[in-house]
């Protein structure tokens, strides 16, 4: 059967995904799933709290991949219009939801962001409201469409620390997972 | 000053700010592809505002539903703006409206007051 689509349904459902988005990202996608997603929330019934936190984790990591997945489909280069290319998936785990994130990110950029995640994950609550506090007031650098806020509020609204891989790819570019957990 | 009148979209807060009522409402949902960008005319409106603003009572109302992070530092730059005009003697108030049951937003509101010390900053739950 084509893409062997049952296939695909069997393992989705196998790993409690509720929730599966796979491809180029523009803001009128997330606009778009936003409102999905909050839909498929309510039906959840998971709570006003738990489903506020799994939308902003959601919103997090899909404008994350839009300002900085190394994927770009080319051709749209104005900066405000481009599309960029990755993967969202949300599903049950125990008595909550896992949000994760993938896109492709250079060789060049990986231990930054390692340095960032792991000072991140080395945070309690309170030592990652105060970092989130500090940082909102402090100026961006021009080049950047975010605020360098977006990994500080997923692991505030996460309830383990952020888990995160870099998986190679070729010599300059590997795939990026972020995980995060929220429990009910 | 001519009144700036944005109308809301699905990750847009409509923006209402009116010189002649001394009012700033801002109402809705906001997380903008580029939050910077998004709020630039508001910003550009508000420090012109500011600079003819007297003694008289100004408001800042925000209603948000949901708001992404670079939105918060943009509200940030906002609320330090309103402070620094009411540390010059100016009488300014901000009103932070939420929804009783989104926790998110209450929550959210708490934690721009704690940062603020002599702008009031107010929660009202509707």
């Amino acid at each position: 059967m084509e893409l062997e689509l049952y296939d695909f349904y069997q393992q989705a459902k196998g790993k409690n995904i509720i929730f599966y988005y796979c491809g180029p990202i523009a803001h009128a996608s997330i606009e778009g799933v936003a409102q999905t997603l909050r839909k498929n929330l309510e039906y959840e019934e998971a709570g006003n709290l738990t489903a506020q936190s799994v939308f902003s984790v959601f919103t997090e990591q899909m404008q994350n991949i839009l300002n900085y997945s190394a994927e770009r489909i080319p051709k749209t280069e104005a900066a405000d219009n481009e599309l960029r290319v990755g993967v969202v998936v949300i599903g049950h785990e125990k008595n909550g939801y896992f949000i994760l994130c993938g896109n492709k990110v250079c060789n060049d950029d990986i231990s930054g962001l390692k340095d960032k995640l792991e000072l991140i994950r080395g945070m309690n609550k309170e030592e990652l409201k105060a970092l989130y506090k500090e940082r909102r007031r402090m100026d961006s650098a021009p080049e950047s469409k975010g605020a360098g806020l977006g990994l500080i509020e997923m692991a505030r609204k996460g309830t383990e620390p952020i888990e995160y891989s870099f998986l190679p790819i070729d010599g300059e570019h590997s795939f990026f997972t972020i995980r995060v957990v929220v429990g009910r | 000053m001519q009144a700036l009148s944005i109308a809301n979209t699905q990750s847009t807060p409509s923006i209402y700010f009116d010189q002649a009522a001394n009012v700033m409402i801002m109402k809705g949902e906001s997380f903008p592809e580029n939050a910077a960008k998004f709020y630039a005319p508001a910003m550009e409106w508000l420090q012109e505002y500011l600079s003819t603003l007297g003694t008289e009572k100004a408001v800042m109302q925000f209603e948000i539903i949901y708001f992404n992070s670079s939105t918060s530092k943009i509200f940030m730059t906002i609320l330090d703006m309103l402070q620094a005009e009411v540390e010059k003697g100016k009488n300014i108030s901000v009103l932070w409206l939420c929804d009783a049951e989104n926790e998110t937003a209450i929550e959210c509101g708490e934690e721009f007051k704690e940062d603020l010390n002599c702008l009031s900053f107010e929660i009202v739950l509707v």
